[in-house]
């Protein structure tokens, strides 16, 4: 196969790179990057040539805006400027960066798309390849086409905590796990066409169709569509073909299907859009006769390389990784993850959240200095004083993403779960986690890949959305059972947390599964070896450890033992229970059930 | 400061491809405003904002009064002018709602993403017709009225019972065929090829045909008065209403309406089954206890079987 388009390098992730950018310059419908599985320590290298490719040859680069988990929406939409000025202080609004109209436009970067603050995501969706972008600010009205370039980051693991409506934004993506450099200098190619799109044929619409299969998105399919003109006009072709179909997939690594026989239809031809049919695009330019000439192969102006004309990508079938990584994840996502999270009207934590923004005070605590200020430097002058004054109606107060106020411990012991769905078992506590957004710290004992299996292993997670959760329900078992150490890390989790946290800990659970049998002496888990037998020192253990439990606040924290009904040595739960001062949940019945 | 594109970069209403429900709803609360407004629910990329844009561009000239999901409430309700306050002047700045009074239309993209202070003001104006503003050395009362327009994803989460049926119509954006996808996508970018041109046929000939729909909207909001609704037709919806459990008597006034709109757009002066028929899902879809509730909107098979022989009947 030779190629008339630039010619690409797909196993060359940098070259790709720089590909997809240019297309993203080009083009303000592929406004958003998305890379997948891009290593953090390449962010700031790639978003380098992603700016200079804005930038353009000749002008400076694009300025990079970055945006994360502590975004808020003050500064995404507008930038104020308090100044001391001979009669006082002076106070201006203009347009953030984001929305600003200067050229060349802006790089926006986002580090990691899965952790973007929900103000960043909501601007990213107003934003991201749309016609419109209406800001309604204090100060501050646009209604402009966005220009600015979204480059964003996510492995593809998280791709499925992602909103699709986000996700759904970003045309250009690219799996890019094998990247390890970035060429320093910055592009020295012609500047991007700007005149005229080369002309999409319908040959090429119907091949992005192919390409994609039926159940595509009509976004994906524009993107797809866009992403080969984009190339076409790069390569300074007047029209976009299939081959161009197939050289964008292969650029953001979808696989390239055979296409299906030609049918008689030229390249050019189009049936007009609805409603009495409409002059055909190409018609335009062919008035009076004979078409316009196509531009010849050898008349390619290639974009990346000099090298002679060679296939486009691997051999049809070949991918270079999934764009869509989010069509199978399994992983669990954030219910209305678009809207501002409530904020609480009281409670402990209402003050100790991040700030996410400010908002008019009821009361005198936690005051937004700055903004308060601000607020009251605009109406300085209309107040007519000599000093500088603060009234009540310009104070403002900070506007706090909520703490979590609960905390779930899980002591997961995986070697008494055989067959078992603990999952039924579990539920009201992971549905209570998630309704009262709830910390959660799983401990678990007796799993198959445990570093050592004399030894509880522990990780703490924001809330029960976090993938490891569901990954450490479904652990295959181990041998061992070191459950002393597992209740000793579950006491030293939740002390911790009442010690850290004080009062702004409402409540906390401590929810056991455990058929109770520890075959591992506290002292071996401690050590990392055991000393002879083991007889019934590992559930002594337990009992000792969990006798720890007496000493805490018992009035916020609550304790359940599920009942494994493993026979026999049925009552060991039981005897936990008691000690740890908890309720026995029933679990699986005591026919296996 | 305030910057307005000179030329959105919409494609005009006439090239839209499918998606014929929207269009209908749109029209319909164009030729009898009494409807309310409109909310489209529609899954991503089904041209919903384009849409309403394209809609309002077509028959008014310019986009309509725009309620982001960034808007900050003094720009909801109105205040003063910041620049003016800095140099020592009190000019106060109309809010959107106001603006929206003006031109009858007020448009929230993403309205199931709105804070939900800023829905309690709309609701508070829409269902009161009273924009009472007491802040910042403002002290006013208008009588505010306006049509809203809607669109939204509902995978992002739903709407207030209370908001939801202050949308006279509803509709949801269906998925296309392959050829209405093929042709769809065609037609995208042709238009984002020939307005890079200087001068585009193509465009001016889709001006043309928005001429067409705008001259036939225009002539059927003229003879919207003339239309009649007869008295069995009334009982008709009122029975249908009662078949699909629809909540409140919002949604018989307004399918009442749509249909004699439809009649208007037919050209007939007298409502007939056929128009109240269908304009039925599109008032009463949302009105349903299932949809109240954070049900689905769809509207199928069933839900037309529970009316169909009302009007066969008839």
């Amino acid at each position: 196969m030779t190629t008339a388009t630039p010619a690409l390098e797909p196993s060359d992730d940098a070259r790709r790179l720089e590909c997809a950018f240019r297309c993203a310059a080009l083009d303000p419908a592929l406004a958003g990057v998305l890379l997948f599985d891009l290593e953090p320590r390449l962010i700031e290298p790639v978003s380098r040539v992603f700016a200079a490719v804005l930038g353009g040859p000749a002008g400076p680069p694009a300025a990079r805006i970055p945006l994360g988990a502590a975004t808020r929406d003050e500064e995404l939409w507008c930038r104020s400027r308090l100044e001391r000025r001979p009669d006082g202080i002076a106070f201006t609004v203009g347009p953030s960066p984001l929305v600003d109209g200067a050229a060349p436009p802006p790089l926006a970067v986002v580090a990691d798309l899965a952790s973007l603050s929900v103000a960043g995501m909501r601007a990213a969706v107003q934003l991201i390849g749309a016609d419109l972008v209406s800001v309604e600010q204090p100060g501050l009205r646009i209604a402009d086409r966005p220009r600015t370039r979204w480059l964003a980051l996510c492995r593809s693991e998280d791709a499925g905590r992602v909103t699709p409506h986000l996700l759904d934004r970003f045309a250009v993506r690219l799996a890019v796990p094998g990247l390890r450099t970035v060429p320093d200098a910055g592009p020295t190619d012609a500047p991007l066409p700007h005149d005229t799109f080369a002309t999409t044929t319908d040959r090429a619409v119907t091949r992005v169709h192919e390409i994609l299969g039926p159940g595509a998105g009509p976004r994906r399919s524009l993107a797809l569509a866009r992403i080969a003109r984009a190339l076409a006009t790069l390569g300074g072709h007047r029209e976009v073909t299939a081959q161009h179909c197939e050289e964008a997939a292969r650029l953001i690594g979808l696989r390239v299907t055979e296409p299906t026989p030609a049918d008689d239809r030229a390249d050019s031809e189009a049936p007009g859009p609805r409603l009495p049919p409409l002059p055909r695009p190409g018609d335009i330019g062919r008035r009076g006769g004979r078409p316009a000439k196509r531009r010849r192969s050898e008349e390619k102006l290639p974009l990346l390389a000099s090298g002679p004309a060679e296939g486009v990508g691997p051999a049809p079938g070949a991918t270079l990784g999934m764009p869509y990584p989010e069509d199978e994840a399994m992983a669990l996502r954030e219910f209305m993850p678009l809207r501002n999270p409530w904020q609480r009207r009281s409670g402990p934590t209402s003050t100790r959240g991040a700030v996410v923004g400010t908002r008019r005070a009821r009361d005198l605590r936690d005051l937004a200095l700055v903004r308060t200020v601000r607020e009251a430097a605009v109406h300085q002058r209309i107040r007519g004083n000599r000093e500088f004054t603060v009234a009540p109606v310009d104070l403002h107060s900070n506007l706090r993403a909520p703490a979590p106020e609960r905390l779930l411990t899980l002591l997961l012991d995986h070697t008494c779960r055989g067959d078992w769905d603990w999952q039924d078992a579990l539920t009201p506590f992971l549905q209570w986690a998630y309704t009262s957004r709830a910390a959660i710290h799983v401990v678990e004992v007796g799993g198959a890949d445990a570093a050592d299996e004399l030894r509880a292993e522990s990780f703490a997670a924001r809330g029960v959305l976090d993938p490891r959760v569901l990954a450490a329900l479904y652990r295959p078992k181990g041998r061992a059972t070191p459950l002393a150490h597992g209740i000793e890390q579950a006491g030293q989790v939740l002390r911790q947390a009442f010690r850290r946290q004080g009062s702004a800990l409402a409540e906390a659970w401590l929810v056991v599964v455990t058929d109770g049998r520890g075959n591992v002496p506290l002292r071996a888990s401690h050590t990392g070896r055991l000393h002879g037998p083991v007889a019934v020192q590992g559930i002594e253990d337990s009992l000792t450890a969990a006798a720890s439990f007496a000493a805490m606040d018992r009035g916020r924290l609550n304790v359940a033992v599920v009942d494994t009904a493993r026979r026999p040595y049925g009552d060991l739960p039981f005897a936990l229970a008691d000690t740890l001062g908890a309720t026995v949940v029933e679990g699986r019945d005591s026919h296996g059930g | 400061m305030s910057r307005t594109s000179p030329g959105a970069w919409i494609l005009p209403y006439s090239c839209v491809v499918g998606q014929d429900d929207l269009k209908l709803a749109l029209e319909l609360n164009h030729v009898a405003p009494g409807i309310g407004g409109v909310l489209i629910a529609g899954q991503r990329g089904t041209a919903k904002s384009t849409i309403v844009r394209a809609f309002a561009l077509m028959m008014h000239g310019e986009l309509p009064v725009t309620l982001p999901i960034n808007a900050t409430d003094d720009r909801v309700v109105g205040g003063w002018q910041l620049d003016a306050l800095m140099r020592g002047e009190t000019r106060e700045q109309p809010g959107l709602l106001e603006e929206a009074h003006d031109k009858g239309l007020l448009y929230v993209d993403e309205v199931n993403l709105l804070d939900d202070h800023v829905v309690n003001i709309i609701l508070d104006v829409v269902s009161t017709g009273v924009l009472s503003v007491q802040r910042e050395g403002l002290a006013s009362a208008k009588q505010l009225a306006f049509g809203l327009v809607g669109t939204m994803n509902p995978e992002e989460g739903g709407l207030r019972p209370q908001l939801l049926d202050r949308f006279g119509l509803m509709v949801t954006a269906a998925d296309l065929d392959t050829d209405a996808r093929h042709r769809m996508i065609r037609t995208v970018l042709t238009f984002e090829e020939e307005r890079t041109r200087g001068t585009s046929e193509w465009l001016a000939e889709a001006e043309r045909h928005n001429g067409v729909v705008r001259d036939r909207l225009e002539a059927a909001r003229e003879r919207f008065p003339q239309v009649e609704v007869p008295d069995d037709i009334l009982r008709l919806c009122a029975e249908a209403a009662g078949q699909l459990d629809a909540v409140g008597q919002r949604g018989e006034i307004v399918a009442t309406q749509a249909a004699r709109a439809l009649a208007a757009l037919d050209g007939v002066l007298r409502v007939q089954p056929r128009h109240l028929l269908q304009a039925l899902p599109l008032a009463l879809r949302h009105r349903r206890p299932e949809a109240a509730h954070g049900g689905t909107f769809d509207w199928g098979r069933d839900d037309h079987a529970r009316i169909k022989d009302l009007f066969d009947a008839g």
